[in-house]
Formats: structure tokens, sequence, C-alpha cells
């Protein structure tokens, strides 16, 4: 009796023992193969996936891509610590990297390329992240609406004039508190709070997740008048010719701000187990080759100097960039989201 | 034998407490956050969030109830109480809209009324060139949308309540001259009435925790907040308490939910005697009728399902048909199936422990399941996040972290079918098998098993189904690679890619259709 009952018995032991590895399996994050990448990514996944599929094409190494927010994204890599499967980070702010090194996260790198590529201001003193693109905070219009004199200053839009004619980004959206944060260095805080203030009346309820949504509310005619990185407007123009929406460029006038910049950037992670492959990337990026894809299909400004930025851009060398260094955004950073939620801003 | 029941129960009245530990655990460190945040947090929170989110919440709620209440009962009563050609068909057509995710709909809904969208320009032939309609993304837009996706869990309850409804109240008071209007007010819907508070506060809690159609509508409320203060804030700290608020806020429906639920339990005992009488209507009043429910299945249902179909069918949705999209598809699916399984084996052991041993504690731990009622997505994820990274970090970044979310999040749902399955077996019939000398083993497995079996069925096709729906935890605990239908769905209908997002989200309306059979039938059974 005994016997008879313990053959199913083994059987089911031996059973769970498979199912127990399996679980363990699926459930512990395995490393992946050798040729392989993970990259966290802050960035919108149609603006980089094409330019890491054009990396895979050129190296055979494949990318597993985790598209999220930039700062969920640091947030997981801290948690995750030394266990993580992120060999790259990629992000849509400085700041965030800079964040993200702090915090001993990346890298350090040293490596020819990078210095000979991309100049000093855009990269943090140890290389351990690298900007990759420029963009530029500009005013999006619709010309049957406002005509361009009409605005010289992004502090302009907080006039009550345009009430229920502006979209303004999410708050929670790192390329909005970067802005707010040089503006914050350039005019000071209480100067600050009330440009958000008249910002949050004059938007009411359009705020928008996406820099995209709020220029095809622009070229709607939704509203009349917009705040989004310069791509978005040139990536429409280039997918709807003709369509009614422009880029003007702020805070160009005599003693003005000049333009809000930020960059996009990647950094490896510390804790990476294939930094050859990810250096490769890295490399891949801030190339020629690289960076004149971002330039064509993203619109953004590259940062090597030897790639032109698509002709439709407004000449880099035509506009002034704010003065306030990309590393600084990262210190910035808390005090400016405390202004932001004081606003009130959603 | 005491020895042998003995060994056998204590290890499942441990597994028991373990379970309801971890489903507790969670809420307990989150409350810890934010009970030890810094007063500065909370006044900050106070002075700025807390009152614009509390309103925002408590309104959408307030007015989607209203409107689930009057489309529910409305909708319930017709196809009870009236004859018309082609009933039993509509019976089942207003249940549809459960098939659709709330962000689906939302997404529907964002094309159709938005600026320059299809309704826009119909009204523009009406009222002139400038004509405006409201927007979508505001509060009336986050109440159509809502009340459309909720309005038949009202309907079903109504219904059920009608039909198991002691027809002689309503004659009596018909023989006594009261005329019919007046017997449906007096006598009808006083009856319906804890039926109909159950429904709406289930849709009440349904809309405090949604999270897809808040998101895609830009509507701001706590569940959408905790998400967005997750997302954007390097500490969690706000984030906890405003999950704190909502648990409160859910609590507080849920407990309502309960206490009508209770009081229902006494209606439903009397008998019904006969089936109701069916009005028939005049032609004109069968074509109201037709029109009326045609309206709400259509802006619910299958205007909706029809877009999405056509936008599926579109070349550049069809150029996202690759093995990219199949990728999404196991993963939805393996994740879904992962979770539902896990529940149906936690499930377990509570729901028979609290039946078949109903000691306080077994009880209790019993209860502590029902929490991820009262945790939204969002705080789920939150919830799961903290306590991992607190206790077991090496799991961080794992499916494991996701499917725990799930299982605590979706176990109620699941435990309501494996409650009543359980409960309606009489413990005479293991007794017997056990006189009959088999072993306790034995007897679970010949006879409690395949007596509960389909009370499992459901309990795991409903875990399955919300899982595969399901949006912000998956989010934001998602590892690198596990991109499901719902986030594409997510992805592309945030930035407006419609077209993108169709394929995605037909397929999971489509899977969801089957469930809902069975959830259904399962109610008519019990009607």
């Amino acid at each position: 009796m005994s016997f008879v009952c313990s053959l199913p018995t083994l059987r089911r032991t031996i059973l769970s023992a498979f199912f127990l590895l399996f679980v363990a399996g699926f459930f512990v994050p395995s490393a992946p193969a050798a040729d392989q990448l993970t990259v966290y990514s802050g960035r919108g996944e149609r603006l980089i996936k094409p330019v890491l599929d054009a990396f895979t094409t050129a190296t055979g190494i494949q990318i597993e891509l985790l598209s999220s927010g930039t700062t969920e994204l640091v947030n997981r890599l801290k948690a995750e610590g030394d266990r993580t499967s992120a060999d790259l980070l990629i992000t849509n702010d400085a700041g965030s990297l800079e964040l993200a090194r702090t915090a001993g996260l990346l890298h350090p790198l040293n490596m020819r390329e990078i210095e000979r590529a991309i100049p000093g201001q855009f990269r943090a003193p140890d290389n351990a992240w690298v900007g990759l693109t420029g963009r530029f905070w500009i005013v999006a219009y619709n010309p049957t609406m406002v005509q361009p004199d009409q605005v010289k200053s992004l502090l302009d839009l907080a006039d009550p004039k345009w009430k229920d004619k502006i979209a303004i980004p999410n708050s929670s959206s790192e390329y909005l508190q970067a802005g707010v944060s040089v503006i914050r260095v350039t005019h000071g805080d209480e100067k600050t709070r009330q440009f958000l203030q008249g910002l949050k009346t004059n938007a009411g309820s359009q705020v928008y997740q996406k820099s995209s949504q709020i220029v095809d509310a622009v070229a709607k005619g939704q509203v009349a008048l917009g705040i989004a990185n310069h791509y978005y407007v040139y990536r429409h123009l280039a997918a709807q010719p003709g369509a009614p929406v422009a880029a003007l460029m702020p805070d160009q006038h005599e003693g003005g701000m000049g333009a809000i910049m930020n960059v996009s950037g990647v950094g490896i992670v510390k804790s990476t187990k294939h930094l050859d492959s990810a250096k490769l990337l890295v490399e891949f990026l801030v190339a020629q080759a690289g960076q004149k894809l971002f330039a064509d299909l993203d619109k953004e400004y590259p940062l090597h100097q030897d790639v032109k930025a698509d002709p439709a851009l407004v000449e880099r060398k035509s506009f002034r960039a704010a003065l306030v260094p990309l590393y600084k955004l990262a210190e910035l950073r808390e005090p400016t989201i405390t202004l932001i939620e004081q606003v009130g801003l959603r | 034998m005491s020895t042998i029941r003995h060994q056998l129960v204590s290890p499942l009245q441990l597994v028991t407490l373990a379970t309801a530990g971890i489903i507790l655990l969670p809420l307990g460190y989150v409350t810890a956050q934010a009970l030890s945040a810094d007063p500065v947090v909370w006044s900050r929170l106070w002075a700025t969030r807390i009152p614009e989110l509390l309103s925002n919440t408590v309104s959408l709620a307030a007015s989607v109830a209203v409107i689930t209440l009057i489309l529910g009962v409305s909708t319930a009563w017709l196809v009870t109480r009236v004859e018309f050609p082609g009933r039993r068909l509509w019976e089942g057509a207003l249940v549809l809209p459960l098939a659709m995710p709330t962000y689906v709909l939302a997404y529907v809904y964002s094309y159709l009324l938005g600026f320059g969208g299809p309704v826009e320009h119909l009204w523009q032939l009406v009222a002139g060139p400038q004509a405006r309609i409201f927007s979508p993304h505001s509060y009336l837009g986050a109440t159509l949308v809502m009340a459309l996706a909720t309005f038949p869990f009202v309907y079903l309850l109504s219904r059920s309540a009608l039909l198991s409804m002691n027809v002689s109240f309503e004659e009596v008071a018909r023989a006594s001259g009261v005329s019919r209007l007046s017997t449906l007010w007096r006598v009808t819907l006083p009856l319906m009435r804890p039926s109909i508070a159950a429904g709406v506060a289930l849709v009440i809690l349904y809309v405090v925790s949604d999270f897809g159609a808040v998101s895609l509508l830009r509507y701001q409320t706590l569940t959408y907040a905790v998400f967005q203060q997750m997302t954007g804030r390097s500490d969690n700290t706000a984030a906890s308490i405003l999950s704190l608020l909502l648990v409160g806020l859910a609590l507080i429906f849920l407990i309502t939910e309960r206490w009508f639920r209770q009081r229902s339990r006494f209606y439903q005992t009397t008998g019904r005697y006969r089936a109701p009488q069916r009005h028939q209507y005049g032609w004109l009043g069968t074509a109201a009728v037709i029109g009326y429910l045609g309206l709400i299945v259509g802006a619910a249902f299958a205007l909706p399902a029809s877009l999405l179909i056509q936008w599926s069918l579109s070349p550049e949705a069809q150029a996202t048909l690759d093995s990219r999209f199949f990728g999404f598809v196991w993963n939805s699916g393996i994740l879904a199936a992962s979770a539902a399984t896990g529940g149906v084996l936690i499930g377990l052991p509570l729901a028979y422990l609290a039946s078949r041993r109903p000691t306080i504690l077994n009880l209790g731990c019993l209860q502590a399941a029902y929490a991820g009622y009262v945790l939204p997505g969002p705080v789920a994820a939150l919830a799961v996040l903290v306590l991992f990274t607190k206790l077991a970090p090496v799991f961080y970044g794992s499916v494991l972290i996701l499917i725990v979310a799930y299982v605590i999040h979706f176990l109620p749902a699941g435990l309501q079918s494996l409650e009543p399955a359980l409960q309606h077996m009489s413990p005479n019939l293991e007794e017997v098998a056990r006189t009959l000398g088999l072993g306790m083993r034995a007897t679970w497995r010949r006879v409690t098993l395949p007596l509960v079996r389909n009370g499992f069925v459901v309990a795991w096709v409903l875990m399955f189904l919300q899982t595969m729906k399901e949006l912000p935890a998956t989010l934001l605990l998602r590892p690198v690679g596990f991109d499901t239908l719902a986030i594409r769905v997510w992805m592309e209908a945030s930035e407006e890619y419609y077209r993108l997002a169709a394929p995605s989200a037909l397929l999971i309306v489509l899977l969801s259709l089957p469930a809902l059979a069975l959830l259904v039938s399962k109610d008519w059974r019990a009607a």
C-alpha cells in the first residue's frame, strides 16, 4: 500500500521540484546574454527606438528597451542597486542624469571619442553622463491666431490677455521642472512664482502630458500658444507640411534670459556587466552617424560640432541660450518642485 | 484521526495567516510611511493639492453615481417589465460595456469629442461653424466615460432584484388603486433599494480607483495623483500620504456597499411566486424603448467597438502587427495566467478555512484578503514596491513583484466566486466521504475539488481578465521586456496615436467577451 502510494507522491515531488525551478528561473531577474544590452529610457519610444535599431543593425547587439518616465527610472535604478539588469540610462533631461551621477549610479568614462565629439559643457566632468542632443523651450504659436511679435519672452505667457489661449506641460514632466529652474535662477523665486501663477490661470485645463499634444492643440487652433520643446513643432511640420504652427524663440531681446536649453543624454549604469558593448553604444550615439539620426529623425540640435541640424530649424548660431550650467539643474530640482507644488500647477 | 486532522489543518492555517500577512503588510507599510512623514509635507499637500483632488474625486464619483443610477435602473426595468422585439438580445447587450476597459473608452471618446473631432463637426453643421462642444478632457468628459463604462454594474444588480422580487407587493398596490407610476415609485423602487445601492457603491469604488480613463482625460483624481507623485518625485512620501487618503475614501464606500449587501440579503429571501407581467407598448412606445437602449449600448459599446475595428484595419495599424506585437500578447497572457493561478491558489485556503472553520482568526484572514478592494492600482504598486525594497530587494525588477501586486489587487474578485462555491457545498458531503473510509486527501480530491471546480474556473477567469486589463501597476512595476497590451494601448493613446493603439485595444475587448459571458451566465443563474 505504502509503495503504491509513494509512486505518485514521488512523481509529484519531482514535478513540484521542476515547477519550483521553473518559477525560480522566471522570477529572479536574469542577466541578459552577452551580446544584448538593456536600456532604461525616459525618452519617448518613438524618438529613441529608431536610433537603437540602427545600432543593432550596425553591430548585431540586441537591445531590450524599457521606456518609462525619467524620474521613475532613476528611482528604479536606485532601488535595484547592483542587481539591476540595466546597462544604460537614457533620459530627456540633464538634471536627472546629474542626480543619477551624484547618487553613484553611473559609470565614469574615459573615452577620446566622447571628448572629441561633445563639447565639455554638455557632459559631466567625469563623463559619467554625456549629452546627446540639445533641445530648447520654444513658444509654439498658431500664425492664424497670433503674430510672432506679440510674444517676446516666456514670461509674457502669464499675461491675462492669454487666458484660455495657452497650453502647458504637466508639472511632473522633467523638462518643465528644468525650465522653471532656469527661470528661478534668472529671475528669482518671487517673479517665478507670479509667472507660474499666471501660467496656471491662463492654461486652465489645457495641461498636457506630452509635448506632441501641445503642438497638436496649437496646430488645431484649440489654443493660440503653447510651451514645448522645439523639435515637436518641426516633427509636426515634417509629418503635416503647411500645418498652422510655428516656433518662436523667446527671450532673445536685449538683456533677455536667452532660450532655455536642456539636453537628452546617456550614462552607463555602474553595475553593468556589459561595459564594452555599452561603450560601443555610447560611441555610436555620439559619433556623426548617430548624431545625424537624431538630427534627421527627431529634429533635435546635435551636440556634435560637425553635424548639422535639420535645415528647417532656426540656425543654432542665430540665438542665445540661457546661461545656467546643465549640471546645476540637479540641485535646483527639489526647490523647484516645491515651488511648482506651492503654486499648485497640475 | 484528530492528529491527522491537526497535521492537515495547521499547515493550511499557516498558509492562510501568511497570505493575510502578505496582503496586509504592504498596506501597513504605506500607512506607516504616510503617518511618519514630515508634517511639513502633509501641510504642503493640504495647502496645495489635497482639497482639489478630494473635491475632484468626490464630485466625479457623485455625478457618475447619479447617471449610472438612472441608466442602470431604467434599462433593468425596461428589459424585465416591458415586452419588445429582441428583448433577450438587449438584455445581454447591456452588459457588453463591461468588456471595454475605461482607458479604451476614454481614448475613443477623446477622439470623438475632441477639438475638431467628428462630433464637433456634426454639431457645427447644426449650430454654425464657430460652435464648440464641451471638451472630453474635463469633468464632464470623465463623467460621461466613467458612467458609460460602469452603468452595467447597477443594471445587473437592479435586474436581479427585479427578477427575484415578489410581484405580489406590486399587485396589491395596483389592486388598491395606486397608479402604475406611483406603484413604481412607492413599491418597486423601495424594494430594489438595497440592490441599487450596492450597485452604485460598486460604481463609486470603481470610479475612485480608476486610473486609465482619468489619466487619458487628464482629470485629476487622487488615484491619478498618486501615480504622478510616484513617477515625478524622487521619494514616495507624498504618494503614500495621498494613498492613505485614497484608501480611507475607498474604505468608506466599501463599507457602505457591504452594509447594503447585508441588507439586500434580507429582501432576496422573499420568493417570487410567478413571473411579473411584461407590459407591451404600442409601436411608438416600443420604438422609443429600443431607441433608448440602442443609444446607450451604441454609445457604450457598439460605436467604440466599430471605431476600434475600423482603426485596426487601417494600414498604419496593420503595420504594427509584427512579432513585437505578438510578444505583447504573450506577455499579457503569461502575466494574467500567473496572477490568476496565484490568486486561486492563495484564495482557496482562505475561503476554505473561513467557510469550514469560521473562527475569528480565519474570518479575519478572509476579510484581510478583501483589502485589495481599497488598494487602487497605483497604491497596490506603491505598497508592493515599498515592501519589496525593504524586505526582499532581490526580487525588485522581477516579474514576481508585479504578480504579487496583481494578486493583492484582484484577489477580492476571485474570492467572491470562491467563497460562495465553498459555502454552497454542504460539509455533510465531505463527512460522508470520510465515514465511508476516504482519507482527508482523497476526500479533497474526489469530493471537495470537483464540487467547487466551477467556482474555481470563474474565479480564475475573472482574475485573468482583470489582470489583462490592468494598467497602473503594470506601468509602474513591469520588468524590462514585459510591456503588455494594456501598456501599448495607453502609451499610444496618450500621444493620441489612435490608430496604433487600436489593435491592442480591440484584442483586449475580444478576449474579455468570453469571460464576460461566463460572469453573466453565473449572474443569470443566480437570478
